[in-house]
């Protein structure tokens, strides 16, 4: 398996999404062909294969000879998502420490809003009635105080064969300080037990805390028959189709791993899609020549917001999805609800509001004339002059202006006791201040000044809001790419393979032993290298860096050092701790105590960087297709803009605001005051006027 | 005429601003109270004191903040400059909650007239008093609880009164702690204060005034849109007292609620007098129980501003338990008897729609466990993992465990593994309770058994309800949770029933509880006895339970239901019950 570090050949990234699937492919040239096609929601593997043939008809191939020039095939799938939001995992057991068997179901009393005491929590993902007792402990010393009973495990599965159980997860009391009750119960489940699918939690997580620990462990049993299954079902097909080697996936943190490892971990890769922003990331950072990046993709109905500092893409042991918690790696997105379908409305008190609902693809905007009755962003947009009736996203949809201005009079207009431009206006202004505050979430709270950032606008919605909201951060420019639709897709062909190992260590800074320290390390070094051979990786195309995660004793929140050639001994990561720290929570304790929690490595597989395509140079001015009455800001109103079709900007073209710009997919709008440059790959700089 | 955009705007705006403080202080506070329990609340004041925005903070600092910064105009008045700051505690005359809980407010100015106040409200790690940690279970007056702060000037014109400074820092045991809060308080006032005159220019300063009436005016829009929507009347609501903190009592806190054209009125006339220990609810604690009682009650969706609470009228008498006369102890209100006003409030309301009654929570028992590390290190061990369970409500079963009743679940149980890193501790359980939660339609929630080795002699302070009786009520048909039990076994010595409040000393030891289950909500025929069939099979109801309580019978193998033997049961109970009535 040494392919997957080849260079020649196509990549090829494939995003299923809920309605759309999206194939980017792209050659060592740089070579980018785009292809949109429906999701089977049934059978995602046939929407796969379907668009893998168009794709191959696209560049005059056939499928097999497709896939045999791939070079890379890399997959960002939603099943694992799907798999829990559908309801459809397996039946899953759970063996638990006996005292201990109910930490899934208290769920340590987590409520995301402490108003909301009405709603139930999500159905417990294994019933008490399969989450079994096994006797045996280890104290908080990680001493075993009382030895595994095995006669309990042999109890529990043959509850567990009665009741038609087809995946297992373990979860042992205090397994971080000392895994060998785990394994040992793993065993003895292997070896008398005919189902496949075993869930053992210190081998997914380490980490310390049951609850976490333990719903990671049972969130991995549950979608992992259905998931896996699907997988690597797809992956025979693709090789029997002529794909020369495995393909890869997109995991939670943002990197790919090959299909056969992800096997037995397929929570990884329940926020597939999004975290493959991350690689767009990077992608474009050389591009604008900046790695201080904000993006702010906005689709239908939700806005994910991703931040990289300094190049790096903050990664957190936390996840929540759907209301469950996990402890898996994965890139720290904010999500709001707020897009082109966002519905807004006046409340009992007659405030304006939008969101958080939206009306989604089907009735969507009532401008899509599907029934849908309340006004939605793209509706006001309509009414604003933004974006114009008729065929929409290729004539998939086609936008009725007069159902959008009814439904903006009806429902926001009247009541407001306004006129129907003012109202319009209004809900996008609000709409964008939802957005500045999703930004400066995610920003301030994380000790960033947002200012020192561009902001890259995608996603379908994105780039109507970009301008403004940059405007209002702060921000001096923002960068909207072409492929702004494909966000995700594109991500993927420029994420490296990524495989995290982490191991909890307990122990204070100045007092640890470095030579224990340097143990542990050179053990998950050991396994890191492993991992990326095994993946097909040289030595020269591995990178290996260690971290060490630090707090002030009996604080809540971890602070994650690198470590590097300038911090090794203990003095030096301290005051990289302390730096960190000033960051993040605005003060150091000079005499305070720092104690380790964790010590981790991150093995990284360097695929080959792709070239960034440059686009034919403009050859011509741009001229406008035709000028539109339509709405700027709050200050300036309405005025007549020139409207320009995306085809025909090129790479050197500057343009002045105010304009807009229509592509395929996306439109684009640049304020007055503000300038628009087409960079050399093609894509769209704004750069904003001072506020 | 306001401009119904720039309204939303701005509210939407200021309730931004009040968050990005809570962001602030969750990031520069020191101590884990704060950090990590989040007792504190960020919240924005008109120029007169009447709370715009509170969009951060635990529901029973809920509206109490207007009362602190009317107490300091009051003190100051005419004399609030710019670059002033203000810290102020007292319940009894400088608008305080309870003595631990120090509000720091900061004035906005706008070409040169008071605005509007940037403050918060948070619980100081120590404050002086009788016992450390601000919560001092042997007081009887307030004066053994800590020291009282009236409505004090800390910066004047932008600087720090250091004799002041150093008073403050002299009077508490954690000295350090207390300067690091204090400062982050005010830093985050700070932020909030410029973001709040950024938002005050660019609005102007007479229309600004204006949208903050306005914002205030829709949020009692909306409250009265749906007090208007109950039939109007006259309710009643009680919830009772078992213990005093030093002996067994029975008194009762008595509500009657009025709902007419004005709004709801909750007089408390009838309420027992002012007890002996620190369980009496100061005016401002009581006024913020049942804000907290109303909005729990009906949708989560409205704001809670000043506007929210003006169609809501309260009637304390004074000297009585919600309305106590110095030099009454008050230190634990925010738990008890905020738990009882809530709970009378809730059992109020639910005669007026009855769809949205919310059964009774357990009352809270967990013990807190102080003692030293072996390496010397002082700990003191909240012992959280035996919350208990909460009522069940028309939209779901009480849940099992959860964070005691001011903060509805902002408080985050640790996990057992968590807790035994931290403190010397073997923690042997923590499962739900069977046969404890009340029966219903929505049962309540289990409570846990807990149970935890302490391996080091400790000083442990109780403070536990719910173990003399249940004190808690089923509503609409459903049955009251279990009561709570809790014994500790001294090393070598017998196991003893553990006392309800005080402050004990032990060796190593075993703490066993039992807490206190929810109630139910609805007629526990009415369950759909597939969950009944489910929590069977969970263990949490036996079967005899399910039959002498839900009219369920399950089949033998226990695994499944047995149908026309559970609807001939049910009808002849309906009969029974029909007959007896």
């Amino acid at each position: 398996m040494t392919a997957i570090a080849a260079n020649a050949g196509w990549r090829i990234g494939i995003d299923v999404g809920g309605t759309f699937t999206d194939f980017v492919l792209t050659n060592a040239e740089g070579a980018i062909r785009v292809l949109k096609v429906p999701s089977v929601p049934t059978d995602p593997a046939r929407g796969v294969m379907n668009g893998l043939g168009l794709a191959a008809e696209m560049l005059g191939l056939s499928l097999g000879e497709l896939l045999a020039r791939c070079a890379i095939l890399v997959h960002g799938s939603t099943i694992a998502t799907n798999t829990l939001l559908e309801k459809k995992g397996a039946t899953v057991g759970m063996l638990t420490t006996r005292g201990f068997r109910d930490s899934l179901e208290i769920r340590r009393g987590i409520r995301e809003n402490p108003w909301d005491h009405r709603t139930p929590y999500p159905e417990v993902l294994v019933p008490r009635y399969l989450r079994l007792p096994v006797s045996g402990r280890f104290d908080r010393q990680g001493r075993e105080v009382e030895p595994l009973n095995e006669a309990d495990i042999h109890t529990a599965l043959a509850t567990f064969r009665e009741e038609g159980v087809d995946s297992i997860a373990i979860c042992l009391i205090n397994s971080f300080l000392d895994p060998a009750h785990e394994r040992r119960a793993a065993e003895v489940v292997r070896e008398n037990w005919n189902g496949r699918w075993l869930s053992v939690s210190a081998e997914i997580t380490p980490i310390m805390g049951e609850y976490e620990r333990g719903s990671t462990a049972a969130m991995n049993a549950y979608v992992a028959p259905r998931t896996v299954g699907y997988l690597l079902a797809l992956d025979a097909e693709l090789g029997k189709q002529g794909l020369p080697q495995r393909m890869l996936l997109i995991q939670n943190n943002g990197g790919a791993i090959p299909v056969a490892q992800v096997a037995t971990k397929p929570v990884t890769l329940l926020l597939s899609g999004p975290a493959a922003g991350v690689g767009t990331l990077e992608y474009f950072s050389r591009a604008i020549g900046s790695d201080n990046l904000i993006s702010m993709e906005i689709g239908g109905t939700s806005c994910d917001v991703i931040l990289m500092s300094e190049g790096r893409v903050a990664v957190s042991d936390q996840l929540t999805v759907a209301g469950y918690h996990l402890a898996v790696p994965s890139v720290e997105v904010h999500t709001i609800g707020a897009g082109g379908g966002t519905i807004a409305g006046v409340d009992e008190g007659g405030l304006l509001f939008v969101g958080p609902r939206g009306a989604g693809a089907s009735p969507g905007p009532a401008a899509y004339g599907l029934g849908g009755a309340d006004p939605t962003s793209t509706d006001a947009q309509l009414v604003l002059g933004r974006m114009k009736p008729g065929p929409y996203a290729g004539g998939s949809v086609t936008l009725d202006g007069a159902k959008a201005r009814a439904a903006v009079a009806e429902k926001v207009a009247r009541p407001l006791g306004i006129d129907v431009e003012a109202a319009a206006a209004g809900m996008i202004r609000l709409l964008e201040q939802n957005l500045l505050h999703a930004v400066q979430r995610i920003s301030i709270e994380r000790g960033h000044d947002p200012r020192r950032f561009t902001l890259v606008a995608c996603g379908g919605a994105g780039p109507m809001h970009g301008a403004t909201v940059g405007r209002m951060l702060g921000c001096r420019r923002v960068y909207v790419p072409r492929l702004s639709g494909v966000f995700c897709a594109l991500g993927m062909l420029h994420s490296n393979v990524r495989h995290d190992f982490m191991r909890v260590y307990l122990d204070r800074l100045a007092e640890a032993e470095p030579k224990a320290i340097e143990r542990v390390f050179a053990e998950l070094e050991t396994q890191a290298n492993a991992a990326l051979t095994t993946d097909g990786f040289a030595a020269a195309d591995r990178r290996l860096t260690r971290q060490i995660d630090l707090r002030y004793i009996a604080q809540q929140f971890d602070v994650r050092v690198t470590l590097d050639s300038a911090n090794q001994d203990p003095a030096a990561i301290r005051a990289a701790f302390e730096h960190e720290h000033d960051r993040l929570f605005g003060h150091h304790q000079p005499g305070g105590i720092v104690e380790i929690t964790k010590l981790r490595v991150v093995g990284i597989g360097i695929l080959p960087p792709l070239p960034h395509a440059e686009a034919a140079p403009a050859v011509a001015d741009s001229r406008a297709v035709e000028r539109r009455r339509c709405y700027l800001d709050a200050a300036r109103g309405f005025a007549e803009v020139p409207v320009h079709a995306g085809a025909s900007l090129a790479p050197g073209h500057r343009l002045q605001g105010p304009l807009l710009i229509e592509e395929l997919t996306t439109t684009v709008f640049v304020n007055a005051g503000d300038s628009l440059e087409v960079d050399a790959s093609g894509n769209f700089l704004i750069h904003l006027a001072p506020a | 005429m306001l401009d119904p955009i720039t309204l939303a705007l701005t509210q939407k705006r200021l309730d931004h601003i009040s968050q990005q403080m809570g962001w602030v202080m969750m990031r520069t506070s020191r101590s884990p109270i704060l950090s990590q329990s989040h007792d504190f609340s960020c919240f924005i004041t008109d120029g007169a004191g009447s709370l715009v925005s509170q969009a951060d903070g635990i529901p029973i600092h809920s509206g109490g903040g207007g009362f602190a910064v009317r107490a300091l105009l009051k003190a100051f008045a005419g004399r609030v400059e710019p670059d002033d700051v203000f810290l102020l505690s007292d319940p009894f005359v400088a608008g305080g909650n309870h003595l631990p809980d120090w509000v720091i407010a900061r004035p906005v100015f706008a070409n040169h007239q008071l605005m509007a106040f940037a403050c918060n409200r948070a619980h100081q790690s120590d404050i002086g008093g009788g016992a450390a940690g601000t919560y001092n279970s042997s007081a009887t007056e307030i004066f053994e609880e800590g020291i009282r702060l009236p409505a004090l000037r800390l910066v004047e014109r932008g600087k720090m009164r250091e004799d002041l400074w150093q008073f403050l820092l002299l009077n508490s045991r954690t000295p350090q702690l207390l300067d690091g809060d204090l400062r982050a308080m005010m830093g985050s006032a700070r932020i909030g204060a410029e973001q709040i005159t950024t938002l005050i220019e660019s609005l102007g300063l007479a229309t600004a005034a204006e949208y903050f009436a306005g914002i205030m005016g829709h949020a009692e829009r909306r409250l009265r849109a749906v007090v208007d929507a109950l039939p109007r009347g006259v309710y009643r609501g009680e919830s009772r007292y078992d213990d005093d903190c030093f002996d067994p009592v029975d008194l009762r806190i008595r509500v009657t609620l009025t709902v007419d054209e004005r709004g709801l009125t909750f007089d408390f006339t009838g309420t027992d007098a002012q007890l002996r220990g620190f369980k009496n609810s100061s005016i401002v604690n009581t006024h913020s129980a049942v804000y907290t009682a109303v909005t729990t009650f009906f949708s989560p969706d409205i704001p809670r501003n000043e506007g929210t609470f003006r169609p809501i009228r309260l009637i304390a008498p004074e000297g009585s338990i919600v309305n106590p006369r110095l030099p009454a102890a008050t230190t634990m209100c925010t738990l008890f008897p905020t738990f009882q006003i809530i709970h009378a409030c809730w059992q109020a309301l639910a005669h007026t729609a009855p769809d949205r009654a919310i059964a009774g929570w357990g009352p809270s028992v967990f013990p807190i466990t102080a003692g030293l590390h072996r390496n010397g290190e002082t700990f003191v061990m909240y012992h959280w993992g035996c919350n208990s369970g909460i009522g069940g409500v028309a939209e779901r079963d009480g849940f099992d465990l959860f964070g005691p009743i001011p903060t509805f679940g902002g408080l985050i149980i640790p996990n057992a593994e968590t807790d035994e890193q931290l403190y010397p501790v073997h923690i042997r359980r923590q499962e739900l309770r069977a046969d404890a939660a009340g029966a219903g339609q929505f049962r309540g929630g289990t409570g846990a058994d807990y149970e935890v080795d302490v391996l080091v002699p400790t000083e442990v302070t109780f403070r536990a309800e719910g173990l003399r009786s249940a004190n808690t009520y089923g509503v609409a048909g459903g049955l009251p949770g279990v009561m709570g039990r809790m014994t500790v076994t001294p090393a070598g010595g017998e196991t003893q029933p553990a006392p309800t409040y005080g402050v004990r000393r032990f060796p190593p030891l075993r703490v066993t509880v039992a807490s206190p289950a929810g109630s139910g909500y609805g007629d526990p025929l009415r369950r759909d006895p597939a969950r009944v069939l489910r929590d069977v099979r969970d263990g949490i109801v036996s079967a005899d339970a399910a039959k002498r309580d839900y009219g369920v019978v399950i089949a033998a193998g226990g695994r499944t239901l047995d149908a026309p033997a559970t609807t001939a049961l049910r009808a002849r109970r309906a009969a029974e019950r029909a007959a007896a009535e």
